[in-house]
């Protein structure tokens, strides 16, 4: 821009490179797909309202997710109340968790674990936990879906939350045919903070049977790992593993020290099986190669001798090269390294 | 508090990291295995092969890289850093030569690769290079060498070690097995890299790539099928091995 003589403000081409300037400012308000579906939805959000315990607190974008402690089930009122509905109702559609039966698609009017009995139930978060259970668990016996939860956040990569297609189901229930109260939960999405809490709400239900024990398989960047040794002297993948109080059989493998803490989905799992007092356990695998790795997939293969594992692993060398195919399989030819 | 100190890599974090330079040797280690033995009488560079697309032309996807006719290279890491390194370090070869009409020593070399990792870790506005090298050659005098370099500018010379994914493994294995005895004979020698790296290779000989210098001898890449010969002598040597145990135990 050029301010002429006569005090006008004109379009003009500049050498100090406006035009380019202008192309970016061009590309950034160019809004992709993503961009416009994330405005909707928070749009939609800002006008939604809900309650924290008595207080009743309006909505707002500014509203910290952190604080709102509804994703921790620590802070909800365990006494009775189910504030679930109330929050539920509040849910904009396209965040919301729906629990759909396996044949008809229709959704579950019931928690998945109060519509059925579960004495084992063990959940893969991450896509080195699915593929371990799915070649080591799952090819050792016959399991049937019995149902799947979708959902949508900004990380996933469909834009439209309303019209998933039925293949995209991303967290997969299926229980073992030969003894079907061990369920198996295989979830290779990420599920959002806002999230968790439906999540946990709509498998587990609002009063969770004693009689379960719950495994959850998830895997962690070694860079996120605490500890005063380098990096460089871990030999990555390593596992660690954090129980609650009720869970007292012995673990495959050492605890996970201070100050380290666990995230998103399995730590939310593991928050609601302290509060319910449920014998749970994570397994936590520590790597340096986060995308589908075999290494990584076989460090997972002590838990196999874990009480909530046991037996359903029958072939291991067969599974261990299962594997291997599925690695190759899923191989991205990539050349920035060598 | 490392994301405060990741920014600008001529910054110091309080308790004395510079936490590009350890990022860098992370992505080190997403390049595969690359081994390096040093013999009496001769070097071995052995690596695991990348897996290459069927529309790829191997010829052109390569690990091991001559930089003069007597010391070869072996990288892990980025390949595009990795190719800017080589390109610089053969035209110092070449410059060396012309300028002091000698060839330079392995250890020469090394030294200048370490130099210009280093200015990349103390200059504004660059990243570090990441890779770590395997340089390897006979200097005039006859002796082998093997030389390890890696992002931060440091270098060492080593009697056998490893770089790359798994490398930790692959290390440990040589701790074990690295005997003069292993070594003293060249036949010997390749079969402690093949077997190094049958630790973590995935479905053996025809996912390695191997090379030795000799003495007064050039750059020798082994073909395939001269790979597969050598793990298959080796599957022999387990076997045989493993029914001479069997045979004491009962």
């Amino acid at each position: 821009m050029a301010a002429t003589f006569f005090g006008e403000v004109v379009k003009a081409p500049c050498r100090a490179g406006a035009e380019d300037d202008e192309e970016e400012e061009e590309e950034r308000r160019r809004e992709t797909p993503e961009d416009r579906e994330v405005r909707r939805q928070l749009a939609r959000k800002s006008l939604a309202t809900f309650h924290l315990g008595s207080q009743s607190a309006p909505w707002t974008r500014d509203t910290n997710l952190r604080s709102s402690c509804l994703s921790l089930p620590q802070c909800r009122d365990y006494s009775g109340t189910v504030p679930s509905e109330r929050f539920l109702s509040s849910t904009p559609s396209g965040r919301e968790v729906r629990l759909l039966r396996r044949q008809t698609k229709a959704s579950l009017e019931v928690a998945l674990l109060e519509k059925y009995s579960c004495s084992r139930f063990i959940i893969a978060v991450g896509n080195n936990a699915v593929a371990f259970l799915s070649s080591f668990v799952m090819n050792s016996g016959v399991w049937e879906e019995v149902g799947c939860a979708k959902l949508w956040n900004e990380w996933c990569r469909t834009t439209d939350a309303v019209h998933m297609s039925p293949t995209e189901a991303h967290c997969v229930f299926y229980h073992l045919k030969s003894n079907p109260s061990v369920f198996l939960c295989q979830c290779s999405c990420y599920v959002a903070e806002d999230q968790q809490y439906q999540w946990l709400e709509k498998v587990f239900g609002s009063c969770p049977k004693k009689n379960m024990q719950v495994t959850v398989l998830t895997c962690r960047h070694v860079t996120d790992y605490k500890t005063s040794e380098s990096t460089g002297s871990l030999p990555s993948p390593f596992l660690k593993a954090l129980k609650t109080q009720n869970f007292k059989d012995p673990v495959c493998c050492s605890l996970l020290e201070q100050p380290n803490i666990v995230h998103d989905l399995p730590a939310a799992v593991l928050s609601y099986c302290q509060v319910w007092q449920l014998p749970a356990v994570l397994y936590l695998c520590y790597t340096d190669v986060m995308k589908l790795d075999l290494l990584t997939a076989e460090a997972f293969k002590p838990v196999l001798s874990s009480r909530g594992l046991k037996g359903l692993a029958k072939n291991v060398p067969q599974s261990t090269e299962i594997l291997r195919k599925l690695m190759t399989a899923n191989e991205v030819q990539s050349n920035i390294y060598t | 508090m490392a994301s405060r100190y990741d920014r600008a890599i001529t910054v110091f974090s309080p308790d004395g990291h510079l936490f590009q330079v350890e990022y860098a040797q992370e992505a080190v280690k997403k390049g595969s295995t690359a081994v390096g033995i040093r013999g009496t009488n001769i070097v071995v560079l052995g690596v695991e092969k990348k897996s290459v697309a069927k529309l790829q032309d191997e010829r052109t996807v390569r690990k091991i890289c001559a930089l003069d006719d007597h010391v070869c290279m072996a990288f892990a890491g980025l390949t595009a850093d990795a190719r800017v390194v080589i390109n610089r370090a053969r035209v110092e070869c070449q410059s060396h030569k012309l300028t002091v009409e000698d060839s330079v020593t392995v250890e020469y070399i090394t030294r200048f690769i370490a130099t210009l990792k280093q200015k990349y870790t103390q200059s504004n506005g660059r990243r570090p290079f990441g890779i770590s090298a395997l340089i390897v050659g006979f200097d005039d005098d006859g002796i082998p060498r093997l030389y390890q370099t890696d992002p931060s500018g440091t270098y060492h010379a080593w009697k056998a070690n490893a770089i790359g994914r798994s490398a930790k493994t692959v290390r440990e294995f040589l701790e074990k097995n690295y005997t003069e005895d292993a070594i003293s004979n060249d036949n010997e020698a390749i079969k402690l890299a093949i077997r190094a790296l049958l630790e973590v290779v995935q479905s053996g000989g025809k996912n390695i790539e191997l090379a030795i210098i000799r003495r007064n001898q050039p750059l020798k890449m082994f073909s395939a099928k001269e790979i597969e010969l050598q793990v298959s002598e080796l599957e022999k040597e387990k076997e045989e091995a493993e029914k001479k145990k069997s045979k004491k135990t009962v």
